[in-house]
């Protein structure tokens, strides 16, 4: 999926309103910067690098960071299980934005400066207390606080990190911490890459450029430690890997997107995302693909897929509303499944409201029965109710 | 019947609106000096806490290096190795804003994502930040919105700055917004910037200038320290925030304290205006008093009456003094900002704190100290039988059977005072206590010196000016009551005036003499530095190599001032090259200098400056351990020397030294000797034209930098002299209203020497002879008094205040002008009630009340 125009909103809300972490308001809490999508859209991508035209992804180089380019990010969704059969759900991303096209560092004498900035999300959902704990940190992407490098393979922001164990990206080790929460996990690759769109070219749009590059790891075997308070439990299960970098700017009339990552019992992933338009219809730029166990894939196209939403589930927080069950047909492949949040509360309450969270499906497969776990994304559902509460609290917060 | 003596009272006050007038002026005096000083000091502290509040936040702990600066590595560690996130890098410093003089901005290097649980600046419209701008772009900055405005500066505006000479400049990218006046004065000075553009402003690429840590105060933030502690590099330590602000602010006490002990003299001088005033106006209504007692006013109503008078004028004058205070405290404050900022660190104060606390202390002094001068006249006037206060020769007889006595507890005291002063110890207070004991010692002693002045002096002044002057002479002893008191009053005054004035005259001759020795070089160059008495900026290293190499030097010597810590807290020390000459730039108190200069470069030995080792109370053979890149070393301490720079005191090691330990090339400050036949002036010049734009640097001659070294010290001293200006002027004032008092009192007298035929001209010469003999009773006896003061204040006071060994230094134009003054002032005080006396009727005077 592409999550670029998230992407967008955040590196504005980074790049104008971490203000507030600086400017708190007087209560101490820090002004919660929210903008409309159309706002975010209005990005300069003037200078930076853009994802024009399909090209051949070299690896290990593009493991590592591509820092001309305005976002990017390095993505781990999972669901796993402890011993006794408790469920978590993690989700542990790295962002990484351009604030200025250019560069100036290499100018300056001082090693702080950077034009780049990292972002790192950790979210955990203990199922069986209804916990949902997510974490935001932020560091500038210099004097080794925060940085990417494809070889030896690290992501990290301070001591959150992705490391590859031996140098290689696999087997991988993610480490993350804070207030009682933590996670330390080994994933194995068990799919090869999947390069998304057309050989990991992804547009967005119909504009040249308005395009990101994009491969997945669908499949990822995985085991280690979760912590929560005093309680370790060892797990295992399966993880999901995106990492994607673009400059993009998304079409007026659209407002949001729902991202699905499923992985069924069959041995068949499933990634597919729709852009939601502002009067509710998914915009052409949907795309998605099957794979095969075998790692073969198959793309599916905005015609392909049939998304109905069962029920729905609204924020305490945000008052916003959002889907909290469909029934996902791919008819073409006689899939029919019927998607459950694990939970419905896994809203992550950060700079930017998403909501972000671990799903169960339950359905049939060529009249077989299916079973998986996945995770769904959905933004843009906050804005409408986020907007009122903005002009309430008065410009700024 | 008390009504009618209260109104009695009141209308005794309005008949003498002109001494009731000087007496309120003496009280109000009196408390607006101390007021003023005392609303200086604590404005002036107030700015520094707040703008320490600012820039320290809510951080409990700092990690700082051993010198300037720590590795920027440490933070990463910290942060990334540890996790521990209750951290955030600082780089500070200061910078000059050339467009705006005067001021001196406080930069605060921060990184936006690391501050917020360390420092809260509350935001408004615009004040979002934009991190594209702020980090991602060189020299960007926020300033509080009030400053904006007041400086005319709008959001995009550039400001330029200079650091240290080198000239930088910063766009304004974002407005904080103060909330509330508190805040407004905190932020007043500062510029927020980004680490990297802090590190850019003050070159110190890699290094920071402390790290902000929160450690809570319990279990786990012990475990916390302990990992910390451990992860820390050698040199690097862990200090509370709280500890270090004090350091800081302590550097001014003793300064601070020395101002308020001057202060409180003025008042001093004030309480004896208010003893002279009372006892005036109870020798005055002796007769009505008499009568009141006569018809059974009882003595506690009379008493309580004479001190519901004093208590009119306490608090009339104390209002006065009040607002007088506050007026002169908007002046004191700059004088006394202007010295923090030349000897110690950089200050602004924005505005004259008007504590509630400082006004409350001013009040309860003013009418403290007027109730107590009142006691004694209240008291003469009620304890005496109600026949015997209708006679006033009674009276003088009493003083004068009195006026042994007051000697032997004169002596008695000057006995207390000594001892006190010889007392081992350091307190100022009691110093000062000492001091006041020595006033009252001589105060004491007045009576029975002008009794024998009068009687040595009365043949004479017959001989001179025939019978008046024998009369006038007598008439000084016959109401030696009053007159005594006028004496005492006026020698303190002008004893003060004396002894500060040979204080300051000894210590501007010792540091003459001090810069004429240090200052052997012929051509001295250093960055401007924000505080005169410390070099806290670096030579660019380009301009070091130009001037070194400057045709027609033949000897460059180099210095160096960094601030590390030691086992005595922060310390000020200085790396010097050694040159030929260098051992005759410093004299040693203790030490041995064949020893010392033979091993300097390069062994772990240090020399102290006096007043180091005097507050620290390191002596030569005494070992001080000091922080270096290599971990706390220890240092021999090999000699003591004469050092009028610092009265922090610094520690100087050789640059060989210095550079095994520290890794820092800086330096602060170059000494150049011109070789033979160049012409200074001419090097100067050349040497100006050779530095040109690279860096702002002040080149000085000799004997422009010894200038420019008394010019500071001068305008440090300011505060002292206008405070010495200010008891002058209580003094006089005070004279003014005794002399009259007298005067006016002896109106009946004077009228029966006019009937008798003595004409106006006569009698104004009789007046004026006798004022003009107690002026110059009081201007002799203050030179004795005036320079006892002088002594405890170089010896004593000075000592243990700073630590310096001053040379006394006693010029005979300050006695001269002791004794001109004392006897003009009082001139000047009998003029006024001659002029009425011989103006007015005899026998009007003659008629009793």
């Amino acid at each position: 999926m592409s999550r670029y125009a998230f992407l967008a909103i955040l590196l504005l809300v980074v790049a104008l309103g971490a203000g507030a972490f600086l400017l708190r308001s007087d209560s101490g809490e820090p002004i919660q910067a929210s903008l409309a999508l159309a706002e975010a859209m209005g990005g300069d991508t003037t200078g930076y690098a853009r994802a024009v035209e399909v090209r051949d992804l070299i690896f290990p180089d593009d493991y590592g960071p591509h820092p001309g380019y305005k976002t990017e990010w390095w993505y781990y969704t999972g669901n796993l299980n402890a011993e006794d059969g408790r469920h978590f759900g993690f989700e542990f991303t790295i962002f990484r934005f351009a604030l200025a096209p250019s560069d100036t560092a290499s100018e300056r004498a001082s090693a702080w400066a950077t034009n780049q900035l990292f972002m790192a999300h950790f979210a955990l959902t203990d199922v069986a207390a209804e916990g949902f704990y997510a974490f935001e940190r932020f560091s500038r992407g210099a004097v080794g606080l925060a940085g990417a490098q494809a070889s030896p393979y690290r992501v990290w922001l301070e001591d959150w990190s992705m490391e590859g164990v031996a140098g290689d990206p696999f087997p991988m080790r993610l480490r993350a911490a804070e207030d009682g929460v933590s996670m330390d996990l080994t994933l194995e690759a068990a799919k090869p890459i999947v390069l998304q769109g057309d050989r990991g070219l992804d547009p967005k749009g119909p504009e040249p450029g308005n395009a990101s590059y994009y491969y997945s790891f669908t499949r990822l075997p995985t085991t280690g430690t979760i912590t929560v308070g005093e309680r370790a439990y060892a797990v295992r299960g399966l993880s999901w890997k995106d990492h994607e970098w673009s400059t993009s700017a998304l079409g007026d009339e659209q407002v949001g997107w729902d991202w699905f990552a499923l992985q069924l019992s069959d041995g068949r992933d499933l990634m597919y995302y729709q852009l939601r338009r502002r009067d509710g219809t998914p915009s052409p730029f949907t795309n998605g693909i099957l794979v095969a166990p075998d790692g073969t894939t198959n793309p599916l196209a905005l015609g392909d897929v049939e998304l109905e939403v069962l029920d729905t589930w609204t924020s305490p927080r945000s008052a916003a509303t959002y889907p909290a069950r469909w029934r996902f047909r791919i008819p073409s492949e006689d899939l029919d499944l019927q998607i459950t949040p694990h939970m419905p509360d896994q809203e992550m309450n950060v700079s930017v409201r998403y909501w972000e969270g671990a799903v169960r499906i339950d359905g049939t497969a060529g009249g077989e029965a299916v079973t998986g776990n996945g995770y769904v994304e959905m933004t843009g559902y906050g804005e409408g109710s986020d907007e009122e509460e903005r002009g309430r609290r008065g410009p700024g917060g | 019947m008390k009504r009618l003596l209260w109104k009695n009272s009141l209308r005794y006050l309005f008949r003498h609106p002109l001494l009731i007038g000087l007496s309120v002026l003496g009280v109000a005096l009196g408390v607006a000096v101390v007021v003023a000083i005392d609303l200086a000091n604590t404005s002036a502290r107030e700015a520094f806490s707040l703008s320490a509040e600012t820039v320290t936040g809510k951080a409990t702990h700092q990690v700082i290096g051993a010198g300037e600066g720590l590795d920027e590595r440490v933070y990463r560690d910290v942060r990334v190795g540890l996790g521990v996130r209750d951290t955030a890098p600082v780089v500070e410093g200061f910078a000059r804003a050339p467009a705006y003089p005067g001021r001196t901005f406080q930069v605060l290097g921060i990184d936006p994502l690391a501050d917020a649980p360390f420092r809260s600046y509350t935001g408004g419209v615009g004040s979002d930040l934009d991190l594209s701008l702020f980090i991602a772009q060189p020299q960007t900055g926020l300033m509080a919105r009030p400053t904006a405005d007041a400086l005319g500066l709008a959001l995009g505006d550039t400001l330029a700055l200079t650091v240290g000479g080198v000239k930088q400049s910063l766009t304004l990218i974002g407005l904080l917004d103060p909330g509330d006046d508190r805040s407004a004065q905190a932020m007043d000075n500062l510029l927020v910037v980004d680490v990297a553009t802090a590190q850019d402003l003050f070159d110190m690429p890699g290094r920071l200038s402390r790290i902000d840590v929160l450690i809570p105060d319990d279990a786990q933030g012990t475990a916390l320290m302990a990992r910390l502690e451990a992860a820390v590099p050698e040199g690097a330590e862990i200090v509370r925030s709280a500890a270090r602000t004090r350091t800081v602010e302590q550097m001014t006490r003793a300064f601070n304290l020395n101002l308020t002990a001057l202060s409180l003299l003025a008042l001093v001088v004030g309480m004896f205006l208010i003893y002279n005033t009372m006892t005036f106006s109870v020798v005055q209504r002796r007769t009505l008093v008499g009568r009141l007692r006569a018809l059974g006013v009882t003595r506690r109503e009379v008493f309580v009456l004479i001190l519901g008078e004093a208590l009119l004028i306490g608090i009339v004058g104390t209002a006065v003094g009040l607002l007088l205070g506050i007026v002169l405290g908007q002046g004191l404050v700059q004088l006394v900002t202007q010295t923090i900022n030349d000897l110690y660190y950089v200050l602004r104060v924005r505005t004259l704190d008007l504590s509630p606390w400082t006004l409350a202390k001013g009040a309860a002094l003013g009418l403290g100290a007027t109730l107590l001068a009142t006691l004694p006249p209240a008291r003469e006037a009620t304890n005496a039988p109600a026949g015997a206060v209708l006679r006033r020769s009674q009276e003088e007889s009493r003083v004068r059977d009195r006026v042994p006595k007051m000697a032997l507890s004169g002596v008695a005291l000057g006995v207390v005072a000594g001892a006190l002063l010889l007392l081992p110890g350091r307190s100022i207070t009691v110093s000062y206590g000492a001091l006041l004991c020595v006033l009252l010692a001589f105060a004491l002693l007045t009576p029975a010196a002008v009794v024998v002045f009068a009687r040595v002096l009365r043949p004479v002044m017959g001989r001179i000016f025939g019978i008046l002057g024998r009369m006038a002479a007598r008439g000084v002893v016959t109401t030696l009551s009053r007159t005594a008191v006028a004496v005492a009053a006026l020698m303190i005054a002008i004893a003060a005036t004396v002894g500060v004035g040979v204080m300051v005259d000894s210590f501007r001759e010792t540091v003459q003499v001090w810069l004429g020795y240090s200052l052997q070089a012929d051509v001295y160059v250093q960055p401007p530095s924000l505080v005169f008495r410390r070099n806290d900026a670096s030579l660019d290293p380009a301009v070091v190599e130009r001037l070194t190499t400057a045709p027609g030097v033949a000897g460059v010597y180099s210095v160096q001032t960094i601030r590390v810590t030691s086992s005595e807290g922060r310390t000020d020390l200085v790396a010097i090259d050694q040159g030929p000459n260098t051992r005759r730039t410093f004299r040693f108190k203790k030490g041995d200098p064949d020893e010392v200069w033979a091993g300097f470069q390069g062994r772990d030995m240090v020399i102290v400056s006096e007043p180091y080792s005097y507050r620290y109370g390191v002596a030569v053979g005494d070992t001080i351990t000091l922080q270096t890149n290599q971990g706390s070393r220890p240092f021999a301490v090999r000699a003591v020397f004469y050092d009028y720079g610092s009265d922090l005191g610094v520690v100087m090691m050789g640059r060989e030294t210095y550079d095994r330990y520290y890794d820092d090339p800086g330096v602060a400050g170059l000494a150049l000797y011109a070789a033979p036949g160049q012409d200074v002036g001419a090097l100067v010049e050349a040497l100006r034209a050779r530095v040109g734009d690279a860096q702002e640097v002040i080149i000085r001659s000799n004997r422009a930098l010894r200038e420019a070294s008394l010019d500071v010290f001068d305008r440090t001293f300011t505060v002292t002299i206008v405070l010495r200006l200010l008891a002058v002027l209580v003094a006089f004032v005070g004279v003014l209203s005794a002399l009259m008092a007298l005067q006016l009192e002896r109106a009946r007298e004077l009228a029966v020497l006019r009937v008798n035929g003595l004409t106006p001209r006569q009698l104004w010469r009789y007046v004026t002879m006798q004022t003009g003999l107690m002026g110059l009773m009081a201007g002799l006896f203050s030179l004795p008094l005036g320079l006892a003061l002088a002594s405890v204040l170089i010896y004593v006071i000075n000592k243990r205040s700073f630590g310096w060994t001053l040379q006394v230094d006693v010029s005979p134009e300050i006695l001269a002008q002791a004794v001109v003054l004392a006897l003009l002032a009082a001139m000047l005080a009998g003029l006024y009630p001659s002029w009425k006396m011989a103006r007015s009727n005899p026998a009007l005077a003659l008629r009793e009340e």
